[in-house]
């Protein structure tokens, strides 16, 4: 059952289209991350969400009723802003019950479910204080009990651990699955950090320039990107993208060569749009690459020669260059160094190689 | 070291200079207005003296000074109350609306300032007494207001600019409509600004002289007109005028020391980041 459903929606402003004919859909109870560079357009999709702004075209439905002109109240949905958004004059419980009584809920239910909120986010301590008394990760509580309190069909959080420091999202960010598991409510997620995206997602909306690049779960879009954009964005460090040329065209598999790589076999479901003579990108994430120079079966083997070594304490960053000057970085456990210049050798295996045409589609 | 000390006394010295400068006129008005007329006229001055209730008996006595008293504080309250009342929403709209026209309306009230106002005393002279509303309340009030309201839109436009948008936005999500948006939100916000224009009102309209000389004759005399109006003849009555003054600046100074108490700063704080 298609709980939330976007049907071709776009959004233009004067002459930029900030969203430009989206369609996706989320059950219900599941966290959908969008995710995205900077003016993708994902803030703006979850705008349209919530009906801070107007669409230009298309629909939006939610919980099976067409919401795409709805005030903003009227939706069932309550968001998390970048900001958090509090309002600073009045307390945190004030901040909580300000949703419950502009609906006039009666003031014992409002103090019932604040005060339940409160429990579930451990703000019990701090209702009387006012937001500029607490924390950030504090403020941020707040921010999620306020949404909270109105039982909404659908949460939407934008943003909402960018001003933490790297500790506190990590905190925060095992906060909120613990939320949503316990909730069970929709989620709709909109960040530009992918470790999140793969770590709190059911699935995950990879968005460029207003549009969708792919959607599917974090595995899908790690083992199987649909096109170079999506495999460079997912995964930290980025993957390596290699020119190979094709020398030669065989039903299971295609030869290929690279000045780094020599010539090599690389098994391949679809070779038939391939001939002979083309380039086409290969991809390596670094962290599948491996310094044992043992020859293990189905390796592929790669020349380089090293700049600079990052240590990372129980990890160590290898930034080299290949023979044509293509940049290849590895990730590899434990501690290394190597000198500027030297000769190195990587190792992947051929089941870790992604291949990708001229346009940067998967192959 | 010694440098430092010597610049730190330069600065307390300078500073008291200058207050002593701003605050002698008040401290002569009040001082004089309880010295007996001997003292009053003593050259060189007199600083320590026998204090006399004489002239304050005198403007008791004269029952005009308190008419008009009362005048100013009815013009004046309901200036600054008019003003905030329709300056602050008029200030929100356009702080926070999208509409055409909205930057000539901006303008307009601007420049609603920028005539000298001697320049209209003669036409809204002719044109009060046209109505038959000269020496009246309402005309005092009502041209008071002019110059009032574009200050606070003015100050408040810029109060309420500076508040987040985002709050709006969810308040928008709490199913606030827009009149809770400005009530609950932008004013408690905005009091700053508003706390400034209302001190501003109430002043301007308690201190102002020439359209209350143009437009008032003998029923709503305000409480500059009063004090002037001893200005005249050859032995001028100081201990009075003195005590008018005094009794004069007493309400505003009430009035702004109450209302500034609202003017805190950083009231918007945590409210993001």
């Amino acid at each position: 059952m298609e709980f939330l459903k976007i049907d071709g929606v776009r959004k233009n402003y004067r002459d930029v289209t900030a969203v430009g004919g989206v369609s996706l859909s989320a059950r219900e109870g599941e966290f959908v991350v969008f995710v995205g560079p900077s003016g993708c357009g994902k803030s703006t999709l979850m705008r349209l969400i919530a009906g801070l702004e107007e669409v230009s075209a298309g629909r939006i439905h939610i919980d099976g009723a067409e919401v795409t002109h709805h005030e903003p109240a009227k939706r069932g949905v309550a968001m998390v802003f970048q900001s958090y958004a509090l309002y600073p004059h009045m307390n945190v419980r004030e901040n909580m019950s300000f949703g419950l009584k502009m609906i006039k809920t009666p003031e014992k239910e409002i103090y019932q479910r604040v005060s339940d909120a409160a429990a579930i986010l451990k703000l019990e301590e701090l209702m009387e204080r006012r937001p500029k008394e607490l924390s950030g990760g504090q403020r941020q509580r707040v921010a999620i009990g306020r949404a909270i309190v109105r039982k909404p069909k659908l949460f939407l959080f934008d943003e909402p651990l960018s001003n933490l420091d790297a500790e506190l999202r990590g905190e925060m960010r095992g906060e909120i699955a613990r939320l949503h598991k316990e909730l069970g409510v929709t989620m709709v997620y909109v960040t530009h950090d992918q470790v999140e995206a793969m770590t709190l997602a059911d699935r995950i909306v990879v968005l460029r320039a207003g549009l969708v690049e792919q959607i599917g779960t974090p595995a899908d879009l790690y083992d199987k990107p649909i096109n170079t954009f999506v495999a460079g964005f997912i995964g930290s460090p980025k993957m390596n993208f290699m020119p190979v040329d094709v020398v030669e065209v065989h039903p299971q598999a295609l030869r290929l060569s690279h000045p780094a790589l020599g010539l090599f076999n690389m098994p391949s479901e679809r070779t038939g749009a391939v001939s002979v003579g083309a380039t086409l990108s290969l991809g390596l994430r670094p962290e599948h690459l491996m310094l044992s120079p043992d020859a293990l079966l189905d390796t592929l083997k790669i020349q380089v020669t090293s700049d600079y070594v990052e240590n990372l304490g129980g990890s160590s960053q290898f930034y080299t260059w290949a023979a044509d000057g293509s940049r290849v970085i590895a990730l590899v456990q434990g501690r290394h160094t190597a000198n500027k210049g030297s000769a190195l050798e990587f190792g992947i295996a051929l089941s870790k190689l992604y291949l990708f045409d001229a346009q940067g589609h998967a192959l | 070291m010694i440098y430092k000390h010597f610049g730190r006394l330069l600065h307390l010295l300078s500073l008291l200079l200058f207050l002593a400068f701003t605050l002698f006129p008040f401290y002569w008005m009040v001082s004089s207005s309880f010295k007996d007329q001997t003292d009053l006229l003593a050259s060189p001055p007199v600083w320590t003296f026998v204090p006399s209730m004489a002239h304050y008996a005198e403007v008791w006595q004269d029952e005009k000074v308190f008419a008009a008293i009362h005048n100013s504080l009815i013009v004046a309250s309901a200036t600054t109350f008019l003003a905030i009342v329709l300056g602050a929403p008029a200030a929100y709209s356009l702080a926070r609306f999208q509409f055409q026209g909205k930057k000539d309306l901006w303008f307009w009230f601007i420049s609603n300032r920028m005539i000298s106002p001697i320049v209209l005393a003669l036409p809204v002279y002719l044109l009060a007494q046209s109505v038959g509303m000269l020496d009246t309340h309402l005309v005092l009030i009502l041209i008071y207001l002019s110059f009032c309201l574009p200050i606070v839109v003015w100050i408040c436009t810029d109060q309420f600019r500076s508040i987040p948008p985002d709050l709006e936005q969810a308040a928008r999500l709490d199913n606030a409509n827009q009149w809770d948006i400005f009530w609950r939100i932008y004013v408690p916000l905005g009091v700053p600004g508003i706390a400034v224009s209302a001190i501003f009102s109430f002043i301007f309209s308690w201190n102002e002289l020439l359209y209350a000389l143009v437009l008032t004759r003998s029923n709503v005399q305000t409480a500059p007109v009063i004090a002037t109006s001893y200005m005249s003849g050859y032995e001028l009555p100081w201990g009075k005028i003195m005590a008018t003054g005094t009794l004069i600046v007493l309400p505003v100074t009430v009035f702004a020391l109450f209302v500034s108490r609202h003017m805190v700063r950083g009231l918007t704080m945590g409210a993001t980041k």
